[in-house]
């Protein structure tokens, strides 16, 4: 041979190769390699190499006795017996599959939602360096607030003061009018800074790749460009926009994709904050007290938030200056800005409301429990079942320790059955689960959007592995712990298996828990919905009426709309079935009602609610007066300055005897207390009614308020009572007789009623999503008990003969196999209730009025548990007890 | 049936041992089919159709003929099996019999 090949491919391919292939392989290799010389020897060599590589097969492995005892080989013997194992016990392996597949396909349905609440804003590949900025002033004596929303001037404020922030954006939400003629329609804009899309990921697809490059541009979603322009290309085109009193004609500029229903932010629509100094003037612009944006700031690389966070009261101090609240400049920790960063917003309750909803993080937390719940009385299915099991394969495993099996090796064999069901199990399951998701956002109003990605599968294979693991190691445990000696001589005995009727208490017990828990939301949502809240709001219609654009102060705005209302009024009047027209600032069934405060005549800071109305509208919704008068039709005092309190505010206010008082604060225009309504409740039941100032003229209060804090809109709306029996005729004729009145305006309605039920939503959503769950488990459960209740019949039936021959009857054989499933139920139902009571209290606080839990329900939990049980059991045993005792006596 | 179907590759390397009589290691294998269809395959590769293909028992190998260009190894010579002729001589009969159902001159050009 001339010259050797490279001998470390040479090595490679001795150890890898079977012995048996080596040597032909290699000379051949030697061979090619020889003539190959001739081409150069790097040639050669390289060749070489490349053929030693290629030559690494499955078929050309050395299969020595170490590679056949582990890994991969033993596996597929394994998982080969598993199958049959599996195959040979088809009862027991479908209750099994059934049960895990539908523990899967609910823990995947959960997980997706609760997956999905927790990537809100997870998109953006800046998240971890964006932060939404918050502000929170205190002023002492209970003169605190908290705001996401902030002043204008904190973009530059961020901007210029901190070189730890690279860039600050605003985000501000109105409500515009947008078209032209009739059709116009109210819509959400949003004002965005022109860098806005530099720090968040949404991305433009259509037309000018830079966001709003003139104060005249406007953006449009995908959905909205199709909207209002169809299928015509919208780029260039114009469309109007009402601000203030003035149409402005702006141009569509570029057109972004939809935002992802994932994104806490959402609008469809946005201009530019340049126009800022048009739409709110210039002294709010420079305000430290007017909050209207939300401020977003991305900082830097290396650079902390802490940083900024540290340097806050120094850089607040310094930039207000001699501004302050009251008398005097601000004084440290009044004026504290904070941050949050963007990932948090979506689940956390403590920072006050933004433009975007919040979730309730403790609804999603117990979601996720319940679902490991399901998923977990599956897995103890699987457990019990396979410890039944495994007396009957007492003599398998006594042959295979006799042929020298280790302990090790058993479990690993039996481990095997558990995750080859886990994987069927799995792969039925997310099918399911995924084919079900329309079904399940229809059942329980979420929105669960699916898409797959590669390592989904990972996932997916990984739980199944999981769950096979988990629900297999304890019988593969105790069947691989037999002593061999024990199996041979056939005294096998399984002992007291204390675990095993504890792992079926612990199932039944979540499975009561979870009857008992659907039981008790339900209770509390019916109470909420159906509680009386002192009004009467059965067929009542409210309808949004519209200030004159032109009105900017608030009491021109709720004057003019008024003045349109009573048009309206005047023509709603001629209809027969409508009776009770009203109107009023605010309507039931809507939260934020404008809350006002001022410092009294003592120095106290007070917060109170303020309605304006007319002088129906008490009348209308059946608001009775505990003392003095209602509001009087053409009582010009009434008109100008006539004061209704509700019994919270007497008390709230400190006035004793309060008809012909006053108000207790010196800056307040002429007022008198002519009234005081019996307390009724205008914000949902989550809070306590709270101090309610009703009034006609809205100026005599105005002028004493310091703050104000105002979420629902406050211009007008328009009630009235329907008394015919098609509701969709009254909004017929609401529709008729708008379009008469107000020909370029759109119209809206609401049904007061389920507006107040949609306060609850929430609540009604996650008891649907339990209930879902819990007949789920009940399923699981029964499904469990079938199969365990079989095995206990079969292992008796000897007995159960010699029984029915010496006289017993089907009752006392049914009470003889029923009689330990019973208490372990028994056990499971008594357990519950201290469980139930701990947790559901904890829920319930969330209420300031709340149902209490009450005994009947747990009547009903357990009965309803205990049916199911009853009903399965003696699907077997009552089979069982009729069988001819000659037939299970015959054979020996 | 199971394990007697022959893919194109595994029919064109059987043929070739056959052909090469008492002569049919794989590095002459290799160069036949290479004079023969011009068709450069891997050596690794036919290595991999002579396993499969005395895994199905089609041919039958030894060892002999050591040489120094081999760094003293020996080859594997393989030689075809009575069920290796056989299945050539079905596989070659289908052929020739769907062969014979041609038309005499095709007409696509018309």
């Amino acid at each position: 041979m001339n010259g050797h090949p490279p001998r470390l491919a040479d090595r490679f391919l001795e150890w890898f190769c079977d012995p048996y292939l080596l040597e032909d392989l290699q000379g051949d290799l030697y061979e090619l390699y020889e003539s190959n010389l001739n081409k150069g020897r790097l040639k050669a060599d390289s060749k070489y190499w490349w053929l030693v590589l290629r030559s690494f097969r499955w078929s050309a492995l050395k299969k020595n006795r170490k590679l056949k005892n582990s890994g991969l080989m033993i596996t597929k013997n394994n998982f080969r017996i598993a199958w049959r194992v599996l195959w040979r016990d088809r009862f027991n392996t479908s209750i099994n599959l059934l049960g895990l597949t539908i523990g899967i396909a609910c823990f995947v349905l959960l997980g997706l939602y609760v997956q999905q609440e927790l990537s809100y804003d997870q998109f953006h590949s800046k998240k971890s360096r964006i932060y939404r900025s918050w502000l929170k002033e205190d002023y002492g004596e209970g003169q605190i607030f908290i705001n996401s929303h902030t002043p204008l001037r904190f973009e530059s404020f961020f901007e210029d003061n901190f070189p730890e922030v690279e860039k600050s954006v605003q985000y501000i939400q109105q409500t515009y009018l947008v078209g032209r003629g009739e059709g116009r329609i109210n819509e959400r804009v949003a004002i965005i800074s022109p860098d806005f899309f530099e720090v968040f990921d949404f991305n433009i697809i259509e037309g000018n790749k830079q966001l709003l490059r003139s104060p005249d541009d406007i953006v449009l979603s995908q959905a909205y460009a199709k909207k209002y322009f169809g299928d015509l290309d919208p780029i260039g085109k114009s469309l109007a926009v009402q601000i203030g009193s003035e149409v402005r004609n702006f141009n569509v500029s570029s057109v972004f994709q939809d935002l992802p229903q994932t994104s806490s932010m959402s609008f469809e629509m946005a201009i530019s904050t340049e126009n800022n100094s048009n739409l709110f003037g210039e002294r709010t612009l420079k305000a430290w007290f007017s909050v209207i944006a939300e401020t977003y700031v991305l900082v830097k690389e290396n650079a902390s938030v802490a940083s900024i966070e540290g340097k806050m009261q120094e850089v607040v101090l310094s930039e207000m200056g001699e501004a302050g609240y009251g008398d005097g400049p601000i004084q440290e920790g009044q004026y504290d800005i904070r941050m949050q960063p963007l990932t948090d917003i979506h689940l956390n309750p403590d920072v006050p409301l933004g433009n975007a909803p919040v979730a309730n993080p403790q609804y999603v937390f117990i979601l996720a429990a319940i679902g490991l719940l399901v998923l977990v009385i599956a897995c103890i299915n699987y457990t019990t079942l396979a410890v039944g099991q495994s007396l009957k394969r007492g003599r398998e495993v006594g042959i295979r320790k006799v042929m020298g099996a280790h302990r090790g090796t058993l479990v690993y064999q039996y481990l095997s059955e558990s995750i080859l069901l886990g994987f069927m199990a799995m792969v039925i399951g997310v099918t399911i689960a995924l084919f079900l998701i329309p079904t399940f956002n229809t059942l329980t109003g979420t929105a669960i959007f699916y898409a797959f990605h590669w390592w989904h599968a990972f996932v997916f294979l990984g739980i199944g592995l999981i769950i096979g693991i988990i629900s297999g190691i304890y019988p593969a445990l105790i069947l691989s712990g037999f002593k061999t000696i024990k199996i041979l001589q056939g005294n096998l005995k399984l002992g007291k298996l204390t675990l095993r009727k504890s792992l079926v208490v612990f199932q039944f017990l979540i499975t009561v828990f979870l009857i008992s828990t659907t039981l008790v939301i339900q209770k509390q949502v019916k109470f909420l919905q159906s509680k009386d809240l002192g009004i009467d709001y059965e067929a009542v219609i409210s309808t949004q009426l519209y200030a004159d654009p032109a009105a900017d102060r608030i009491s021109q705005r709720i004057a003019t709309a008024m003045e349109n209302g009573q048009l309206l009024k005047s023509k709603l009047e001629q209809n027969a079935e409508i009776s009770k027209i009203a109107m009023g600032t605010h309507v039931f069934g809507t939260s934020g009602w404008a809350n006002l405060a001022y410092t009294d005549d003592k120095g106290v800071f007070r917060w109170f609610r303020l309605l304006v109305v007319d002088a129906h509208y008490l009348d209308a919704f059946g608001i009775s007066m505990k003392e003095g008068r209602a509001f009087e039709e053409g009582n010009g005092l009434d008109l100008r300055q006539s004061v209704i309190l509700n019994e919270k505010a007497v008390a709230h206010f400190g006035l004793e005897d309060p008809i012909g008082k006053k108000l207790p604060g010196s800056e307040f225009g002429d007022h008198q207390i002519i009234g005081v309504a019996e307390d009724f409740h205008f914000s949902s039941l989550h809070t306590e009614i709270e101090p309610l100032v009703i009034v006609q003229n809205i100026i005599p209060i105005v002028t004493g308020v310091s703050d104000g804090d105002i979420v629902d809109s406050i211009t007008p709306k328009l009630v009235f009572t329907y008394s015919g029996s098609d509701l969709t005729k009254a909004t017929e004729i609401l529709k008729r007789e708008w379009e008469s009145v107000f020909p370029n305006e759109s119209w809206n309605f609401n049904f007061i009623d389920e507006q107040i039920k949609s306060q609850y939503e929430n609540e009604a959503r996650m008891n649907r999503l339990i209930a879902v769950a819990t007949f789920l488990s009940i399923l699981i459960a029964a499904l469990g008990l079938l199969g365990l209740s079989l095995l206990v019949v079969n292992s008796k039936v000897k007995e159960i003969g010699i029984r029915k021959v010496l006289g017993a009857s089907i009752f006392s054989i049914f009470r003889l196999l029923a009689k330990d499933f019973s208490i372990q139920i028994v056990i499971a139902i008594i357990l519950s209730v201290p469980l139930t009571v701990v947790l559901m209290n904890e829920w319930l606080e969330n209420f300031a009025y709340r149902t209490d839990i009450g005994v009947g329900l747990f009547i009903v939990s357990g009965v309803v548990s205990m049916l199911v049980a009853v009903m399965v059991i003696s699907y077997h045993t009552l089979r069982a007890a009729k069988v001819n005792p000659v037939q299970s006596l015959r054979t020996e | 049936m199971r394990g007697e179907n022959l893919g194109e590759l595994e029919e064109l390397v059987l043929l070739t041992v056959g052909s090469l009589v008492n002569d049919a290691y794989a590095v002459v294998i290799l160069q036949e089919i290479l004079d023969n269809t011009r068709r450069k395959i891997d050596v690794t590769a036919i290595h991999s159709v002579l396993r499969r293909l005395e895994g199905k028992g089609f041919v039958y190998s030894e060892m002999g003929g050591a040489s120094r260009e081999r760094g003293g190894r020996r080859k594997r010579y393989f030689s075809l099996t009575k069920s290796g002729r056989q299945v050539l001589d079905e596989t070659m009969e289908l052929r020739y019999r769907l062969y014979q159902k041609l038309p005499k001159f095709t007409f696509s050009g018309l």
